[in-house]
């Protein structure tokens, strides 16, 4: 019974519904879980307990009383503080939401909740979401559950923590330029950005809007399959949503389709380590096993993908992050003695140093004189790699390469060059900038630290992801918990 | 009115992570405004951010159109005529979204120890209306803006009578001189008052060579003069940048069709034919068109009977004397009805009351909303065609006016003092056509013997 | 030669309403101006007229004209002014 926290949400789920043990004895164990392990993970900001224990009752009534619950039915499920749920803290691990209780549940936890999900805590990450190391967290960064003087990769680094550590079955984190599937490829588990305008972005506290998608990071493919089929598919609230759901399609496990061709960006391998590389070029061979055709490809504007990805995203976030003045939510300010703008300007003062260089260098490029030179050229040049890319979707199934160019790190290592940092981000912003879906799977290891292979495919084609990445995911069969 | 905040939710206050969501009404109505001052609308439109810091918007930007990079706004390049020779053309319609509303705890910006920010109206729908610079003459203004008045509330879409509900920014320069803005002036009236006090302070000062430079100015309602205004520190540079929340609007290429059917007559369209069908004179026309109710007062009298002359005379003359002229909000509230006006008219017509027995009972229907037959049966004032009688009441006048009489043998005006004797005795109920007929006889015939 | 000049930080920090330290300046400016010239590297594509990528909606896709109440509190009466404004530092 005690090691019910390693069960996948499939397992966990069907082991409810059959009666082996009941939903409360699940979240007790993950409580216990929680318990041994946080003190060296760190992947929680705000806990859930009493309440996950009282939905987890109610669960166990309905069960017991054969009332009709959905997939997720007594699964826990941890939620990246940049989104809101009513009634628990989210903070976005900045001091200027830190009292901030929103009144409204963001639409995807709303979904998950109506599938029986339990959230049971809100998940660290780098302050609204800037970052790729969870470093930049006011609460202290996250530690990788493999090695814990080691970062476990951002800006969702506690979402993907916590599941790898079992304190909790699966996540939601948001992904803006690789946030959801850094953390999966640094934490050996599973993560899933997908195409923009299949989940809903209502309850997101903005970072980049037309870049972020909120995604699942599970233990198992199958799980994120029912998560994305719980979250996904439009919503009135968000214009952005796609809206057909003939567009966003219902995922399906157990297809495990060999994807007839797929590529490799020359680029995006020649620039990562050697181990890295090793390991992509691995599962690369278990493709062609199956019998995939494999190409190398180039493709020129991957170059200007990095700067094209900064401009935009930091000229975003400098107008996102614009409504933080702590006049109607934020944290203790006393307003007594300033003037209007003074207050607000003391009061972003308290933005991390990430945030605020992020905001300087999108006013920055925003500005009368620099617009057409900086944000016009990336938006343009954004359009020339989303049409190159889906030029090579007409002819290769997926793109395959790392997800990340380099190993996990020791924290503290890259957090004095902000630049170093935004060059890690080479192989994920590729997906953003062209909305195309991206799912990062564990495989292999390199020193006990975990490598991910990244798998892109064209707008709304989750399903070949998905195909592939379950066929991996059986040949490699990376599984396995790190010990804490 | 509303409470302050109290009709609030996370959108419009801008709360974290919400998300704008535009009201398709809000594109039509603006479409529609478009559509009446003559502008194109294109097939596509789109919204940006302004970005600024002020305390009445919850985001720190407002969502609007911006034409800087490709014409994206819901309307471009109209025109609107304001007379048979001045046509002033129209650059932008735009729509964007309201900001709250600021208010000070000491009543003024000076003093106050605090801001009081109300987001009731916050994210409501605004249509931003921009001109070229036409206009030769602050009248030439007043003309434009009652045009544009009388344009929506035709079109149903806004009521500019409201508080608040208009707000508008005049700019003026003098020839070889820089353009002032004068800011917030928030009513139509005030406009022309405001544009003629800063004309009159510009040319003070070019008469006396000062160079007047650009820069923005308040208009103080209660002192009648402009002032400059005391937030403008530097030109601002509002970022602008496509607002990613909301997706390009397909509008396509029937939308223009498709609005030209919701638009109503506008009054241009209304003005002719009001003077073509009801044959009414270009005055009476003109201010019968000038308000919409008025306009839509009158119909309604004529579907009941049909008399376009002399009921748009009684509406123009003797109804908008007892409303005070401007105030056409009025006419929502008054008991008179469009079948009491028609009944009035058909009495008139038919010689049944004399026209100032009809005056005198208007006033009554008006105050009371009783009908003209109710109140005429009450205190028996029709008409009295009766010759005999008349002519008692010429002799009754006749020999108690014996000076007038005299006079009025060789004054032919001293007849209508007579005749008002007459009509005096008779509770002004004689045909005065008659009484004067009978008079004149009888004057000739004493005037022959 | 640095791309931006402190006084353009300075500025920078006004219109985005951030007080800046002595120190985050002198930090700032490094960083910045690092970051600055690494985007830089945008003026060496020639944009070729490209036409920007838009999601679209049509019209009637747009959001009914309908009025939904949000009756839970918003922000609390507690912190609240006279009359249930919201309260905010006086203008200058």
């Amino acid at each position: 019974m005690s090691n019910l926290y390693n069960l996948s949400a499939g397992e966990a789920h069907r082991g409810i519904i059959q009666g082996d043990f009941t939903a409360e004895e699940y979240v007790w164990s993950i409580i216990g879980r929680i318990e041994r392990v946080e003190g060296k993970v760190h992947a929680f900001i705000t806990l859930n307990k009493e309440n996950a224990l009282v939905c987890a009752r109610e669960i166990d009534k309905k069960i017991r009383t054969k009332e009709v619950v959905g997939s997720l039915a007594g699964v826990t499920v941890g939620i990246k503080d940049n989104i809101s749920t009513h009634g628990l803290k989210t903070t976005c691990a900045s001091k200027i939401l830190e009292n901030y209780v929103p009144p409204y549940n963001a639409t995807v936890v709303e979904r998950l909740q109506n599938y029986g999900a339990i959230v049971i805590g809100k998940l660290n990450l780098d302050e609204f979401g800037m970052g790729s190391t969870t470093e930049f967290s006011r609460y202290g960064p996250t530690h990788n559950p493999w090695k814990v003087d080691y970062v476990p990769g951002g800006s969702s680094g506690g979402s993907g923590a916590a599941v790898s550590s079992r304190e909790c079955t699966i996540s939601l984190g948001s992904d803006t330029g690789g946030s959801v599937r850094c953390p999966a490829s640094f934490c050996s588990v599973v993560g899933l950005k997908p195409t923009y305008g299949s989940v809903s972005r209502f309850g997101l506290l903005s970072y980049a809007n037309s870049l972020e998608q909120i995604g699942p990071i599970c233990r198992t493919v199958e799980d994120v399959v029912t998560v994305m089929n719980a979250i996904s598919g439009h919503d009135p609230n968000d214009d952005t949503s796609f809206s057909s759901r003939s567009s966003v399609p219902y995922l399906s496990i157990n297809q495990e389709r060999t994807p007839s061709s797929i590529a490799i960006v020359k680029e995006l391998i020649d620039g990562c380590d050697p181990a890295v590389s090793k390991t992509i070029y691995s599962a690369l061979d278990k493709f062609k096993e199956f019998g995939s055709e494999c190409t190398e490809i180039s493709l020129k504007s991957v170059n200007y993908a990095l700067p094209s990805y900064y401009t935009i995203a930091m000229a975003e976030a400098s107008s996102n992050l614009a409504r933080y003045d702590n006049i109607r939510y934020g944290f203790s300010f006393p307003m007594e003695g300033f003037e209007w703008n003074t207050y607000i300007s003391n009061v972003r003062s308290n933005f991390g140093e990430e945030v605020k260089r992020r905001i300087l260098i999108g006013s920055y490029v925003l500005s009368s004189g620099y617009y057409s030179k900086y944000y016009l050229k990336a938006r343009q040049l954004r359009s020339l790699l989303r049409q190159e890319l889906l030029s090579n979707f007409a002819k290769y199934d997926l793109l395959v390469g790392p997800t990340m160019p380099v190993l996990p790190f020791r924290i503290g290592e890259k957090i004095d060059d902000p630049l170093k940092m935004y060059l890690m981000d080479v192989d994920t912003v590729l997906a953003n900038l062209a909305g195309i879906p991206a799912i990062s799977i564990p495989a292999g290891h390199s020193n006990g630290l975990p490598i991910g292979l990244q798998l892109m495919a064209g707008p709304f084609q989750e399903q070949k992801l998905i195909d592939a990445a379950s066929l991996l995911d059986n040949a490699i069969n990376i599984k396995g918990s790190p010990e804490i | 009115m509303f409470e302050p905040n109290s009709n609030i939710c996370p959108i419009c206050c801008g709360f974290p992570g919400t998300l704008p969501l535009l009201n398709q009404k809000a594109v039509e109505h603006a479409a529609m405004i478009s559509y009446a001052l003559g502008s194109n609308i294109p097939e596509k439109i789109m919204f940006y951010r302004k970005n600024y810091f002020y305390p009445d918007l919850p985001k720190n930007f407002q969502i609007t159109q911006y034409n800087l990079y490709g014409l994206t706004s819901i309307g471009s390049a109209g025109s609107v005529c304001i007379s048979d020779s001045k046509t002033i053309r129209i650059r932008r319609v735009q729509l964007e979204e309201d900001p709250g509303r600021l208010s000070y705890d000491s009543g003024n910006i000076h003093d106050s120890s605090h801001t009081l920010i109300d987001y009731n109206r916050s994210g409501v729908g605004l249509v931003e209306i921009v001109t070229e610079p036409d206009f030769t003459d602050p009248r030439e203004v007043r003309y434009f803006l009652n045009k544009l008045s009388s344009i929506l509330e035709h079109l149903g879409v806004c009521d500019t009578t409201l508080e608040g509900a208009v707000r508008c920014d005049a700019n003026v320069s003098l020839k070889g001189g820089d353009r002032i803005e004068i800011k917030n002036v928030n009513s139509f009236r005030e406009v022309e008052k405001a544009l003629t006090y800063e004309i009159s302070r510009q040319t003070s000062l070019s008469t006396r060579n000062i160079k007047i430079n650009s820069e923005t100015r308040h208009w103080d309602e209660q002192r009648k003069i402009t002032r400059i205004a005391r937030t403008k520190e530097e030109e601002q540079d509002y970022r602008y940048f496509p607002e990613p929340d909301i997706p390009l609007i397909m509008l396509g290429k029937d939308f223009y069709t498709h609005i030209g059917r919701l638009v109503p007559e506008l009054p241009d369209e209304r003005l002719s034919r009001f003077k073509s069908k009801y044959t009414l004179s270009d005055h009476v026309a003109n201010i019968l068109i000038n308000s919409k109710k008025l306009a839509d007062f009158f119909e309604s009298c004529l579907t009941i009977y049909y008399s376009p002359v002399e009921i748009a005379n009684w509406l123009v003359n003797d109804l908008l004397a007892l409303i005070g002229g401007e105030e056409t909000t009025l006419l929502d509230k008054m008991k008179l009805e469009p079948k009491h006006m028609a009944e009035l008219a058909k009495l008139v017509d038919e010689k049944k009351i004399s026209r100032s027995t009809a005056k005198q009972i208007f006033t009554e229907v008006f105050r009371s909303g009783q009908a003209p037959s109710q109140l005429l049966d009450r205190t028996d004032s029709s008409q009295i065609n009766d010759e005999n009688f008349i002519a008692n009441a010429v002799d009754v006048v006749f020999s108690s006016e014996v000076s007038a009489v005299e006079d009025a043998k060789v004054n032919s005006s001293a007849i209508n003092f007579l005749v008002g004797k007459v009509m005096k005795i008779t509770k002004g109920r004689a045909d005065p056509k008659i009484v004067t007929q009978l008079i004149n006889v009888k004057l000739t015939q004493l005037g022959n013997s | 030669m640095a791309l931006v000049s402190k006084d353009e930080l300075i500025h920078l920090g006004w219109i985005s309403r951030i007080n800046l330290s002595e120190e985050e300046i002198e930090t700032f400016h490094h960083q910045l101006d690092d970051t600055i010239k690494y985007i830089d590297v945008l003026e060496t594509f020639s944009s070729e007229n490209l036409s920007l990528d838009h999601l679209e909606i049509v019209f009637s896709d747009l959001r009914e004209d309908k009025a939904i109440e949000f009756t839970r509190e918003l922000i609390p009466k507690s912190s609240r002014a006279q009359q249930g404004y919201v309260k905010g530092p006086k203008m200058k």
